[in-house]
């Protein structure tokens, strides 16, 4: 593939993109709270907006959204036309959209409070006394002074001493709420609550480890043992209290809506709109350091899990063709099982279920679950090419006095891999993309970066553009290395280089 | 150098070898010859073990290969098997078909082994294309790079599973000249073959295989001229016969011809026979067709192996017409033609029908 055909497909992605952002259905001006009713709204899952919304507004078209910034870039265009959320969250919406302002009137207030998994009360008990004390002494007042900033100006953030001996406290945040809790230009997760948990660490003695995961993966988190408290700007809901407890409340917030405004600000031009996003998404605060290390996360993933999966795939592969039929019944039942699950569920599965009680990388519970799913994969693979190769070719190779392993090693596999190696880089690519879902298990992969930077900006393109198109570039550069594997064992270009050599 | 005792296999319950006795010595050429689903290739991948016994023994220079603590792959080393398939291997090129064994197998250095290889495809008479790929060759070539690359490995003794079944007929006797040459060397070979002519001429000793033995075996000149048993004898006298029935008189001519043509290709018969046996049958046919009145006509061609000879017979309907003596038909050349191309020509009235037949001189 040359440049030019690359700089081609940029284009059409790019231009698909602005058609399907600039294009949208008629839009409906709100002016009050009263004009939600038949509105089309956004609301988070799980969060007290969404049950509000429910219950305000029954005949209001409510969407939910899995992070809110995704519900914030659908009312941007024009998609929806209202999102309720915390103030919090309307505060910095838009503080980065002058687009959109918030509604005024609180359609309900809510309380955030720290989760701690059902049966671990000496912790629960411990928190509630924590948070009684820093109330009294007026530690929460400041902590909300310094990050709840209605006037938008910038957030206060204080060193605090933290201990470094002890038992760790695994506190599990979502990185995406600011200012509860986001991704500063340190990289560091920071905001209103990471501090309150600082502090709360402080008070325990013990040292502090934040695990940042996706809003709907924390509570399964803390169920399995994976973290022991949320931290994370969670309003307290009666379905959230039949998995686990509450503390009493440290924050008191309040839902409001965010619209777009009625008249539209003064036009700037397109290609002002993409220096200033350029400059916002990508250097500003060194953005682009958190997508190099999710960029870096992602390739390590990929290819540890496909050395791993393509080792297991060569044993699964063994036993399925083995004449042994406990070995060939497992490989089969492995295969059908590996092959039906979808691999988003395997990896959650591996990480709550599997490694629920053992203290184990995120990072490498990504390469064994998906390592497990290529196998599965790359094991019929192997299959169906050794299968192609005549059985004549091994016949010979016996004949001639080779043991059966170095029949198979010297004559059948190089044969064979010249069948499986097109399959083969098909699968690798979809399994570099499929890694995108690695967010879930709080790893910060690629996809992950781009969504914290989202978070920060409001800006639903070009984060998103950019982890397009370095998912573009890996996978072009990892099938170019395959793809010279590859004419090593093509027997034509063997063929011309015997040749060229004679 | 390789004796077999009491050897038989079955595949479920269909028994291919009985019990199978025999012994081939240092520098025999074993040919064995016998009906189609007899067992001689089952037979012949026993010796190597590529199929494994059910019951018996096999010794090779006095060591039980069927015994657990044998080498198997050692002892393969030294007996070389060319396939009817040919198997080259088809990733290498023909060099490297016939470098991988001694260098992976033997601990040979890659030149001294490509120096030999090229010695073995002179031999061959293809060392010019031993930077070719198998897939490039025809079968005939593929077949001698075979031969060539069990050579290398230097064996003892080289085992054919017919290997000319799977060449076209013109491609047959490069093979042969190839495994002749191997037998005036004084190569051991147990050779498989529907090639009878490569029994009569090179074997020193020919096994005849049915009912899952060796059911006769001796020199060729026994078995060829005077065979002993039965069934030996009815195998080496028996006649191929090719049937083509014309129903009416617009059969397909051509068609005809070609079938007629692929059968003498089938037999090896040399190309002016073929020529002879489709001039024949125009001349006939176009004496008799007119005469039978367009009833049905067979054509019946026969070889026999013995005598190597062609007959030719043809059975029309109709009346009573001897195409033979109708001298006063007005076309004579027609009748010159059948005269000079067919010897003991024969004319019989059976059953209400004309029944014509003759020799086709070679």
């Amino acid at each position: 593939m040359n440049i030019k055909k690359v700089v081609l497909i940029l284009l059409i992605c790019l231009i698909l993109l602005a058609c399907l952002t600039g294009c949208s259905g008629p839009e409906k001006t709100i002016t009050s709270v009263d004009d939600l009713k038949e509105a089309k709204i956004g609301v988070m899952t799980g969060t007290t907006g969404e049950l509000l919304a429910y219950a305000k507004y029954p005949d209001a078209q409510i969407e939910s959204f899995d992070d809110i910034m995704d519900g914030i870039a659908a009312l941007k265009a024009g998609q929806i036309d209202g999102v309720i959320t915390a103030y919090t969250t309307a505060l910095n919406t838009v503080k980065h959209n002058a687009d959109l302002h918030i509604l005024g009137g609180v359609l309900e207030y809510d309380y955030n409070s720290i989760a701690v998994r059902k049966g671990d009360d000496e912790l629960l008990a411990q928190l509630n006394e924590i948070i009684t004390k820093l109330q009294n002494d007026g530690t929460l007042a400041d902590i909300d002074k310094r990050w709840i900033k209605a006037d938008l100006s910038p957030y206060e953030k204080v060193e605090i001493k933290l201990p470094t001996e002890g038992d760790v406290l695994k506190v599990g945040v979502t990185a995406t709420r600011e200012p509860f809790s986001f991704v500063d230009d340190n990289q560091q997760i920071t905001g209103h609550d990471a501090e309150l948990a600082q502090r709360i660490a402080v008070e325990l003695d013990r040292p502090i480890e934040f695990v940042d995961m996706k809003f709907s993966a924390l509570i399964p988190a803390l169920q399995s043992g994976k973290i022991d408290l949320i931290i994370s700007g969670v309003s307290v809901t009666d379905e959230r209290r039949k998995s686990v407890n509450f503390t009493v409340s440290y924050y008191k917030n309040a839902e409001v809506a965010i619209v777009r405004n009625t008249e539209n600000v003064a036009g700037i031009s397109f290609f002002e709109d993409i220096k200033d996003s350029f400059y916002s998404n990508i250097i500003l605060e060194n953005r682009y350091l958190i997508i190099l290390d999710g960029l870096k996360t992602t390739v390590i993933i990929s290819i540890l899990a496909v050395v791993f999966g393509t080792l297991l795939g060569g044993l699964i592969c063994f036993m399925r063709m083995s004449k042994n039929k406990l070995l060939s019944g497992i490989a089969r039942v492995y295969i059908s099982i590996l092959r039906g699950v979808p691999v988003l569920v395997l990896l959650m599965l591996t990480f709550y279920v599997a490694f629920a009680s053992v203290d184990i990388s995120p990072v490498l519970v990504a390469v064994i679950a998906f390592g497990l799913n290529f196998a599965a994969y790359v094991a019929e693979m192997y299959r169906s090419g050794i299968e192609s190769v005549d059985k004549g070719q091994t016949e010979a190779g016996i004949a001639m006095g080779f043991t059966k392993a170095k029949t198979f090693f010297y004559i059948v596999l190089p044969q064979a891999v010249r069948h499986i190696l097109p399959v083969y880089k098909g699968e690798f690519i979809s399994l570099l993309k499929t890694t995108s879902v690695v967010g879930y298990i709080a790893v910060q992969d690629l996809t992950k970066a781009s969504d914290i930077i989202r978070s920060r900006t409001f800006d639903a393109f070009f984060p998103l553009i950019m982890a397009a198109v370095l998912y573009f570039v890996v996978a072009w550069l990892l099938l170019l290395g395959l793809g010279y594997i590859e004419r090593h064992f093509d027997p034509k270009v063997r063929k011309r280089q015997v040749k060229k050599a004679a | 150098m390789i004796r077999v005792e009491h050897l038989s296999k079955k595949f479920g319950e269909h028994v291919v070898l009985k019990d199978v006795n025999a012994e081939i010595k240092k520098g025999e050429v074993i040919v064995i010859i016998g009906p189609s689903g007899t067992g001689k290739s089952v037979f012949m991948r026993c010796l190597n073990l590529l199929e494994t016994p059910t019951t018996g023994k096999i010794y090779i220079d006095d060591v039980d290969i069927l015994d657990k603590n044998t080498d198997v792959s050692k002892l393969r080393q030294k007996m070389g098997m060319v396939f009817q398939s040919f198997n080259l291997f088809a990733h290498l090129t023909v060099l490297e078909n016939l470098t991988i064994g001694p260098v992976k197998l033997l601990g040979k250095s890659k030149a001294d082994a490509e120096k030999k290889a090229i010695e073995l495809l002179k031999m061959v008479g293809l060392a010019e294309k031993s930077r070719n790929f198998p897939d490039e060759l025809s079968g005939g070539q593929k077949q001698r790079v075979a031969i060539a690359r069990c050579l290398s490995m230097e064996s003892d003794i080289i085992l054919f599973d017919e290997p000319t079944s799977a060449l076209d007929p013109t491609m047959v006797s490069e093979v042969l000249a190839v495994i002749r040459r191997l037998a005036k060397e004084g190569m051991t070979m147990a050779i498989v073959t529907h090639e009878m002519e490569i029994a009569r001429n090179i074997a020193s000793r020919v096994f005849y295989m049915d009912e899952g033995l060796i059911y006769e075996e001796g020199p060729p000149e026994q078995i060829f001229e005077n065979p002993q048993k039965e069934k030996t004898k009815a195998f080496i006298n028996r006649v191929r016969s090719f049937r083509y029935h014309i129903a009416t008189p617009d059969y397909d001519l051509y068609a005809m011809n070609a079938e007629i043509e692929a059968f003498c290709e089938k037999h090896v018969l040399p190309k002016k026979v073929r020529h002879n046996v489709l001039l024949l049958l125009e001349e006939l046919l176009a004496m008799i067709n007119p005469a039978n009145n367009w009833s049905e006509i067979d054509i019946c061609l026969a070889y026999s192996e013995k005598y190597d000879s062609l007959m030719l017979t043809i059975e029309s309907g109709g009346e009573e017409f001897n195409p033979l003596q109708e001298s006063d038909l007005a076309d004579d050349i027609g009748s010159i033609i059948v005269n000079s191309l067919g010897e003991k020509l024969e004319y019989e009235r059976v059953d209400g029908k004309n029944i014509v037949s003759l020799i086709v001189k070679r």
